[in-house]
C-alpha cells in the first residue's frame, strides 16, 4: 500500500552555516533508482524531516538542473530545525515532496528577470537565479537585490558574488541602515529603496518578490511605479502545512490551497485573494 | 429480509462480531452521554428512540491518532517501519444520515490528486447501516444543507423505526446486501426539521466580509476547545507528529482542528488567523465556500454536533443564523 506521508530517506552530503541561526543542507536520494526519477521545477518545496522531531516545509532552494543532489535551507527557530541544525555529513533526514506549482520559468523565457529578496526569503530566489544562469540565453537581463538587515544576516553571500560575474547580470546587496559593517561595500537602505535608486526598467520584465510582508509591501508600488505589470511579479507564499498534499486543511488562503495551488503566485493573483496568508 | 425486531439485529449484531468484525454503534458510555463506540457486546447498542450521540462515525475512517509509520535509528542510517497493511472490517450500525453523508463528502478531500491509500482502505473496510431518524432536536439542520432524515447518501443499508420493537430494512449497496440480504423497505415515520438557512447565504457573506468584525464580535465567547471540530463528521484537519525520540518512536497524524491559534502560526510569528474571530470565520468559510468551490458541495451534513457540543453556544447554526441579509459591503 502506498504511504503518502512516507518520507524519502536522505543522505546529508554537505552542510553549510550561513549566519549564525541560518543553515543549508545538501542531500542525496538514498535509493539511487529513486535519484534517477525524481524531477522538479524551481519554486516548488518539499516536506524535510528529522526524525524524532517532526516535518517542516521549505523551498527546494538547489536547481532543477543539479541532479546529483538538492539543497534546503532554514533558520533555526522551532523543535524541528534545533533538530535539523544538529545534522551532520553522513546523516539520514527525511523528504517528501516535490509539492506545489513552481516558477513558470517556461513562460519567463525572452524576458528580463528582477530578483528582489529580504533576508532569509534568498534560498527560494536562489533556485531561481541559478536555474536562469544555467540556461542564460533563454533570458534577458538579470537583476538581483537582495538585503538584509545587517551584513551578518545575509546568506549564500559567496554566491552572489559568482552570479555578478555573469554576463548581464547585476547584484546589489544591501543592508539596513545601521547594519553595516566598516567594509561594507553594497549599499546602505531597505530593498524597496535601493531598487527604486537602481532605476531598473520592469515593463516588460519578470519580477520576483519574496522576503518580509513589510518589504513585500513597500515593494509593489515601487515596482507599479517602474511599469511591471502585477501579472509578472511573482512571490512565494510560506502558509504553515502539515500534509503538503491538499488533505490537512490549514494552509488555505481564501479558497486556494497553498500546498497545490501555490506556493508560487502572482500579484494578480493575490490580489484576488483574501488576506489569509 | 425486510423486517427486524431489535433482538434479532442484536443476535445479527453478535455474529457479525463473533466473526471478527469491528461492530460501533450508539452506546451510554455515562448517564446522559452517548457516544459511537465499539460495541463490547449487542447489548450495549442503544435502539430505543432517536439519539445523537456526541461524535461521529468519521473516526472509522480517520481515526484520533494515527501511526502513518515507525522509525528506527541506527547510529546515522534510518530504517522505516510499515503499519500492518490489513484493515479489520468495520460496520457502522445506526449511523444517522448525516453521519453516513459524511464519508463521500471526506473520500474527496482523500484523494483528490493524491490518493491517501490508509483513508481508502478503511473506507473500503467499512459499512454503514443508517438508522432513519425520527425525530430532530433545535440543533439538527440537515434540510438545510440538501441532506434529510431519511437521506440514503453514503449509507449501505438504511433501517427505519417502525416504533414497535422492529426496523424494516433496506439494503443500498453490495456491502448492505452481504450483511442484511436483499431488502427494500419505504421509509417509516420521520420528522424533518425545517429549513433553517441558505448555505449559499453563508457563503456570500463569509466571502464579502472576510474581515468584517462581525465574526470577532460573535467569536468573543470562543474558548478554543476544538470540540466543534473533532465532533463534526466531515471537519477532517490533521497534524503530524514525531512521537518517540531520536532512537525509536512513530510518525503519528492526529486530528487537529482551525480553532486552535496554533493550527496556521508561522514559524516567523506571523498568524494569518490572529484572532478567534478569524478561526471563527475560516471555518464558515471553509465549510460553506472553499470546499463546495473546490468539489461542488459543503463540507456540513447539519448534524449539529458542533452546536450541541460547544461550552458557550457557538457552532455552524448558532452562527450563521446571526449573519445579517444586509447588503455586502467592501471590508
Amino acid at each position: 500500500m502506498q504511504n503518502l506521508y512516507k518520507p524519502d530517506l536522505m543522505e546529508v552530503i554537505g552542510v553549510r552555516q550561513h549566519t549564525s541561526d541560518v543553515k543549508s543542507i545538501s542531500l542525496r536520494f538514498q535509493d539511487p533508482e529513486r535519484a534517477r526519477q525524481f524531477t522538479f521545477v524551481v519554486g516548488q518545496f518539499g516536506i524535510f524531516s528529522a526524525f524524532g522531531a517532526g516535518e517542516s516545509t521549505f523551498n527546494i532552494c538547489s536547481s532543477s538542473n543539479w541532479r546529483d543532489h538538492i539543497e534546503f535551507c532554514f533558520r533555526k527557530v522551532g523543535r524541528v530545525t534545533e533538530a535539523l541544525w544538529q545534522v551532520e555529513e553522513g546523516d539520514t533526514v527525511g523528504f517528501r515532496g516535490a509539492y506545489g506549482r513552481g516558477y513558470p520559468v517556461e513562460e519567463w523565457r525572452g524576458k528580463d528577470l528582477i530578483f528582489l529578496g529580504g533576508g532569509i526569503a534568498m534560498p527560494p530566489i536562489r533556485c531561481a537565479i541559478w536555474y536562469a544562469l544555467e540556461n542564460r540565453e533563454d533570458y534577458g537581463k538579470i537583476t538581483v537585490v537582495y538585503g538584509a538587515r545587517t551584513v551578518g544576516d545575509l546568506v549564500f553571500v559567496d554566491e552572489l558574488a559568482q552570479w555578478a560575474q555573469h554576463p548581464r547580470v547585476q547584484v546589489i546587496q544591501c543592508v539596513d541602515p545601521g547594519g553595516q559593517t566598516p567594509d561594507w561595500s553594497g549599499e546602505i537602505g531597505f530593498v524597496p529603496t535601493v531598487f527604486e535608486r537602481a532605476q531598473v526598467p520592469a515593463g516588460g520584465a519578470v519580477s520576483l518578490v519574496i522576503g518580509p510582508p513589510i518589504m513585500i509591501k513597500n515593494t509593489i508600488p515601487v515596482l507599479e511605479r517602474m511599469g511591471a505589470r502585477m501579472s509578472d511579479v511573482y512571490t512565494s507564499l510560506e502558509n504553515r502545512m502539515k500534509c503538503g498534499v491538499g488533505k490537512c486543511g490549514r494552509c488555505n488562503a481564501g479558497p486556494v490551497y497553498v500546498c497545490k495551488e501555490g506556493p508560487v503566485f502572482t500579484f494578480q493573483e493575490l490580489q484576488a485573494m483574501p488576506l489569509d496568508y | 429480509m425486510t423486517a427486524l425486531t431489535h433482538d434479532a439485529l442484536r443476535k445479527l449484531v453478535g455474529e457479525w462480531m463473533a466473526a471478527g468484525k469491528i461492530c460501533v454503534g450508539p452506546v451510554e458510555v455515562k448517564p446522559g452521554v452517548v457516544l459511537f463506540q465499539r460495541l463490547a457486546s449487542p447489548q450495549d447498542l442503544l435502539l430505543d428512540g432517536w439519539v445523537r450521540p456526541a461524535n461521529s462515525i468519521k473516526e472509522l475512517l480517520l481515526p484520533r491518532h494515527e501511526v502513518l509509520y515507525g522509525y528506527r535509528v541506527e547510529k546515522n542510517r534510518i530504517e522505516l517501519v510499515d503499519q500492518p497493511e490489513t484493515v479489520p472490517e468495520q460496520i457502522a450500525i445506526c449511523a444517522h444520515p448525516c453521519d453516513a453523508a459524511a464519508l463521500p463528502i471526506l473520500d474527496k478531500v482523500f484523494n483528490w490528486d493524491f490518493r491517501d491509500e490508509a483513508y481508502n482502505a478503511r473506507r473500503q473496510a467499512t459499512t454503514v447501516i443508517t438508522l432513519g431518524c425520527t425525530r430532530h432536536d433545535d440543533e439538527c439542520f440537515c434540510t438545510s444543507v440538501g441532506l434529510g432524515p431519511l437521506a440514503e447518501r453514503g449509507s449501505d443499508a438504511m433501517l427505519f423505526d417502525y416504533g414497535d420493537g422492529s426496523f424494516a430494512v433496506s439494503s443500498l449497496t453490495e456491502k448492505g446486501r452481504a450483511l442484511l440480504g436483499e431488502a427494500q423497505a419505504a421509509g417509516g415515520h420521520t420528522d424533518a426539521p425545517p429549513v433553517r438557512f441558505d448555505p449559499k447565504e453563508a457563503a456570500r457573506f463569509a466571502v464579502d466580509h472576510f474581515a468584517d468584525p462581525f465574526w470577532q464580535q460573535h467569536a468573543l465567547a470562543c474558548v478554543g476547545c476544538g470540540a466543534c471540530a473533532y465532533t463534526c463528521p466531515v471537519c477532517h484537519c490533521f497534524d503530524i507528529v514525531d512521537e518517540g525520540n531520536g532512537r525509536h518512536g512513530v510518525r503519528a497524524r492526529n486530528w487537529d482542528a482551525c480553532q486552535f491559534p496554533l493550527f496556521t502560526l508561522h514559524a516567523s510569528g506571523h498568524n494569518p488567523r490572529h484572532g478567534q474571530g478569524d478561526r471563527q470565520r475560516q471555518r464558515i468559510y471553509h465549510k460553506f465556500y472553499v470546499y463546495p468551490e473546490k468539489f461542488g458541495e459543503t463540507l456540513c451534513t447539519g448534524c449539529g454536533n458542533c452546536a450541541r457540543n460547544c461550552p458557550v453556544g457557538l457552532g455552524v447554526l448558532p452562527l450563521v443564523t446571526e449573519i445579517p441579509h444586509a447588503e455586502p459591503v467592501q471590508a
